[in-house]
């Protein structure tokens, strides 16, 4: 049986037509009305280091002298949001310097490139050590005048030595927008299918956070992602390795707001364990976790309430667990009474704080506005905002009472501080405490305005409500969304989208699983196709 | 070769392990030179006796600067949050050169000749929330765009709608230094519409560079590399250039619009870069020297001063090298979380400003948090006057400075009255020593903008939003 999404059906609507039936054979590609926008897209820091590393061996971290990308939705690569200025280009040159002069030294990796050895100059060689390179970098074949530019530009540098040359030639086309960005040129005048390597290009940095390997390109060039079993087979291919679990980590980290966790800090007079190399290990614990569940059980559940971690004895020593068993950071069992995945990390309960006390509003509001993508409206601008001091003979939920004995507070803080609550087991640097303000803690709270209404205490128990929420998983879809095409859902287009990505998500038995769902993106129309310029 | 070495915040220690930096980022080129070689500067000595290398001596055009004038400076510095304008706000006396510095101005005593305080205007801004919009029309006396930054309680906003106002006298400058500007921070961090304040053009926010390390690198790279060696780089960037513009030029257009002015505006940082190439450094100053900077974090909030302290070395140099003339220190950013530590001061700076002028520990603190600010304002001042000018007199002489913030007041976010503070006469433009207050008579911040850039020479009468600015600010010059 076909099934076909219209795109006149709002998205509720959709969620219960198309949602959930993984037995309906659909049209290839999916939700095909209306593509929505394609903004020029730049590649970002994090997958401009991993390419630049992948091309000429530095170290992506190369990547961290380029200004900050610009941040908005939670991500970092959306697209309208982006700026460039001289110091952009000042430090794109630098780098490209940098990664030219690296591989001008490393005549093994110029052989491998070129398929012969240029460094001594002979101008067979160079020429294809400019195609070979120029396309791995540009990702897609040089043309006539690109190629005879860049010859151009060998027989300028080459001065003195032969190296000279290619490292002018590898610094140019690393500056060049072809690499930079993300340039999809072309001149159909209606919504037409992405050439090949474009499309590549989209699957690879989608799924790797790198520009397409050899493989890929090869790929490309033969017809093999012209079908959907061919773009599948690749797709596979690509989600098996260890750069789609970096992936998944670098999105999951960004939608968790946990990017700035390796620099907090807390009140050490308050919070005495907390010491310079406390942030860096919470955050790398829940880098290991998240890739370990990539490759083990990449589902949502698993993210919300797995009673597991990684620590090292130092990490084991501040949480006041015993000690793994082996060196470096090991994957520990933790009480399921007590923890929940993400939930009930340091990193996670750490940033959702402030320096000297837990914040009940900010870990309810993340709850909210990241998980149920329905953040609560701000202060009225009339109302000065102060958060409570810290009292050691007043519990936290105590000195947070007035959000609800004042009306014009309680309308939205009801909606986040009683979930806040729950997390009160854990103190602002995301250590378990028994006691808070002389008194035994109580956190029990309360989940409501959600479909998984209900009482909740501690961690765990709103944890499981969680994770059988469908608004939870449509949120999460939605968050995807966001990252996978750079930008804010919009279109009646984009919402059908959104409403497959759920479906594929959610499964027939409603897992949540991560991996259907990036697989699923490739198979969306706009994945595949794009409208004609200007029509933005 | 005399080392100019970095001055130290009273009370701190220098950090372990200071050192020269790289001088030269290319590895390449890094592993063939001879050391020794590299540290040669290219500077004339005090009595104009070029010590320079030969191709300075034929390459290099002679400025024509004794024609025009001195050669006038513009700084700008910015701290977050808003102030305790009681605090703030001097005491008058009998005339506006009898007044009394406030608790949070005391460190600008010995300054005191030299400064004018401005009180009582409205900080102009719109879109966005009272940080996004404070931030963004301070420089810029413009509303910010829709765009896609969501703030608290307001619709999502993007960049302003016109330059900054050090753009503009950068736009002024009769004579192109090697650096149009120079933009730096204190760990601003990260990329969005509440931390950015200096805008090339609308919608072109010019981001500040964080690390000391990474400034000295790009900005002194001409002192601390051997003339030889930079002569040739300069040849093989130029062709690299060339051909990345190239490029640029080529997709922008098969390119729709939208994407185009993308493509055009990386294509102008590119023309930018490659016109230092063409643009010789001129040291007509032995004040000039390749400085050296310590290790230090660009983000450990204790790091915080230390990190300040080396910005404004750096800043200053810079100045003193003629390498740019419009320059600004942004100290955090609006909504600043930074934690005063070494004042004692645990709150994050951003949650102390929200609450209420009832409870005095708050407002004991956030004046500390000023004065510390006022303090650094007063060592950027210091740094100026002990450094000679290569024309006579000091840097400071030819300087105007402006202390500026994004709100008047953090716990209402109202920007009416914000903190002003300037310093320096701009070449005798501008009489100092004074207090003003405008209270009370509806004028708006953008005047005071049109004011400072006739101080600086460009004899604009208007600036910004035009419909907020009315001229030039009365009984400023």
């Amino acid at each position: 049986m076909l099934r076909k999404c219209s795109a006149l059906i709002a998205l509720s609507a959709l969620l219960g037509a198309c949602g959930g039936d993984e037995t309906v054979r659909e049209t290839f590609p999916l939700c095909a009305d209306d593509p929505g926008p394609a903004p020029l897209r730049r590649m970002t820091r994090f997958e401009y280091g991993r390419t630049l590393s992948d091309l000429t061996g530095v170290p992506a971290s190369v990547a961290d002298q380029l200004p900050p990308d610009e941040e908005t939705l939670g991500f970092d690569d959306i697209a309208d949001a982006y700026s460039v200025s001289s110091l952009h280009a000042a430090r794109y040159l630098d780098v490209a310097e940098l990664a030219a002069a690296t591989l001008a030294a490393d005549a093994t990796r110029q052989t491998a490139v070129a398929d012969c050895d240029p460094s001594a100059g002979d101008a067979t060689c160079v020429s294809k050590f400019i195609a070979a390179f120029g396309r791995r970098a540009w990702r897609r074949p040089l043309d006539a005048d690109e190629l005879q530019a860049m010859q151009q530009i060998y027989a300028d540098t080459a001065d003195p030595s032969p190296t000279d040359g290619l490292a002018g030639v590898v610094a140019t086309i690393l500056q060049s927008p072809q690499f930079i960005y993300r340039p999809e040129p072309t001149t159909e005048t209606k919504v037409a299918p992405l050439e090949p390597y474009a499309l590549a290009t989209r699957l690879s940095l989608l799924l790797t956070g790198a520009g397409p390997d050899d493989a890929l390109l090869a790929a490309a060039e033969s017809g093999g992602l012209d079908t959907e079993s061919g773009l599948l087979a690749q797709t596979d291919r690509l989600l098996a390795g260890t750069r789609a679990a970096e992936l998944f980590v670098h999105v999951a980290t960004q939608w968790w707001e946990l990017g700035s966790v390796p620099t907090l800090d807390k009140d050490r007079a308050l919070y005495r364990t907390w010491t310079d190399a406390t942030p860096g290990a919470l955050a790398e614990e829940t880098s290991l976790f998240l890739a370990d569940a990539w490759q083990a059980k990449p589902n949502l559940a698993a993210l919300l309430t797995a009673p597991v971690t990684f620590v090292d004895a130092d990490l084991a020593a501040y949480y006041g667990l015993p000690a793994p068993a082996g060196a470096g950071f090991q994957r520990v069992d933790l009480d399921p009474a007590r923890a929940a995945g993400l939930l009930t990390q340091g990193s996670f309960l750490a940033e959702h704080a402030k320096a000297d006390q837990t914040s009940p509003v900010l870990r309810g509001k993340f709850v909210r506005a990241k998980l149920f993508c329905s953040p609560p409206k701000p202060p009225p601008p009339d109302i000065v905002v102060r958060p409570p001091d810290v009292d050691p003979r007043l519990s936290t939920r105590q000195r947070f009472a007035q959000h609800t004995a004042d009306d014009r507070c309680a309308s939205c803080h009801l909606l986040m501080d009683p979930i806040g609550f729950a997390f009160e087991h854990y103190d602002a640097g995301g250590r378990w405490r028994d006691i808070d303000g002389g008194q035994p803690v109580d956190a029990t709270g309360d989940l409501t305005g959600t479909d998984v209404d209900g009482a909740l205490d501690g961690v765990p128990s709103l944890a499981a409500r969680l994770a059988g929420s469908a608004e939870v998983a449509n949120c999460t879809a939605t968050q995807w969304f966001r990252y996978a095409f750079g930008r804010a859902e919009q279109s009646q287009g984009d919402l059908c989208t959104v409403a497959k990505l759920a479906a594929a998500f959610k499964g027939t038995n409603g897992d949540g699983d991560f991996k259907k769902m990036v697989r699923a993106t490739v198979r969306m129309a706009p994945f595949r196709n794009r409208p004609p310029e200007g029509m933005q | 070769m005399t080392r100019w070495t970095t001055k130290r915040q009273s009370g701190q220690e220098p950090s372990k392990g200071s050192r020269t930096l790289p001088r030269w980022s290319a590895a390449s080129e890094a592993r063939r030179l001879p050391t020794q070689l590299s540290r040669r500067a290219v500077l004339r000595g005090a009595g104009g006796a070029a010590i320079a290398l030969p191709w300075l001596e034929a390459m290099a055009p002679r400025r024509a600067q004794a024609a025009t004038g001195p050669v006038k400076r513009f700084v700008v510095m910015f701290s977050a949050n808003g102030t305790i304008p009681s605090a703030w706000a001097p005491t008058p006396g009998t005339s506006e050169t009898d007044f009394t510095l406030s608790p949070i101005l005391a460190p600008l005593e010995a300054h005191k000749a030299d400064i004018v305080i401005v009180g009582g205007l409205e900080q102009k801004g719109g879109g966005g929330d009272g940080h996004q919009n404070g931030m963004g029309g301070m420089l810029t006396g413009q509303m910010l765009n829709s765009g896609p930054f969501a703030g608290v309680g307001a619709p999502p906003a993007g960049w302003p709608m016109g330059a900054s106002v050090d753009q503009r006298i950068a736009d002024g400058l009769a004579v192109p230094t090697q650096l149009r500007s120079l933009e730096l921070g204190v760990q601003v961090g990260s990329a969005d519409n509440w931390g950015r304040m200096i805008y090339r053009a609308a919608n072109q926010p010019l981001p500040p560079d964080d690390d000391p390390a990474s400034v000295y690198g790009r900005v002194f790279s001409d002192l601390h590399t051997d003339t030889a060696v930079l002569a040739r780089l300069r040849r093989r960037r130029k062709s690299i250039l060339d051909g990345v513009g190239a490029q640029f030029t080529r997709l922008s257009a098969r390119v729709g619009s939208a994407d185009r002015q993308r493509v055009d505006a990386h294509l102008t940082a590119v023309q930018e870069i490659e016109k230092r190439l063409t643009t010789d450094l001129v040291v007509n100053n032995p004040a000039c020297k390749n400085p050296t900077v310590s290790a230090v974090s660009a983000t450990a909030n204790d790091a915080f001063p230390m990190a300040g302290a080396l910005q404004m070395d750096l800043l200053t140099m810079a100045l003193a090298c003629d390498i740019t003339r419009v320059a600004s220190l942004q100290w955090s950013r609006s909504v600043s979380q930074t934690r005063f530590t070494w004042l004692n001061i645990t709150q994050g700076h951003h949650d102390l400003s929200h609450r209420p002028d009832t409870e005095p520990d708050a407002v004991a603190n956030l004046t500390t948090i000023n004065n510390w600010y006022a303090q650094q304002f007063a060592g950027l001042i210091s740094r100026l006057k002990a450094t000679p000018d290569g024309a006579g007199g000091t840097l400071f002489d030819n300087t105007l400075l402006l202390w500026c913030n994004e709100l008047a007041k953090g716990n209402t976010h109202s920007r009416q009255g914000a903190p002003y503070v300037l310093a320096g006469s701009a070449g005798g433009a501008l009489r100092t020593g004074r207090s003003l207050s405008y209270d009370g008579q509806g004028l708006p911040h953008n005047n005071l903008l049109v004011s400072i850039l006739n101080a600086m020479g460009v004899p604009d009468t208007t600036f910004g939003k035009p419909d907020w600015c009315t001229g030039s600010l009365t009984g400023l010059l």
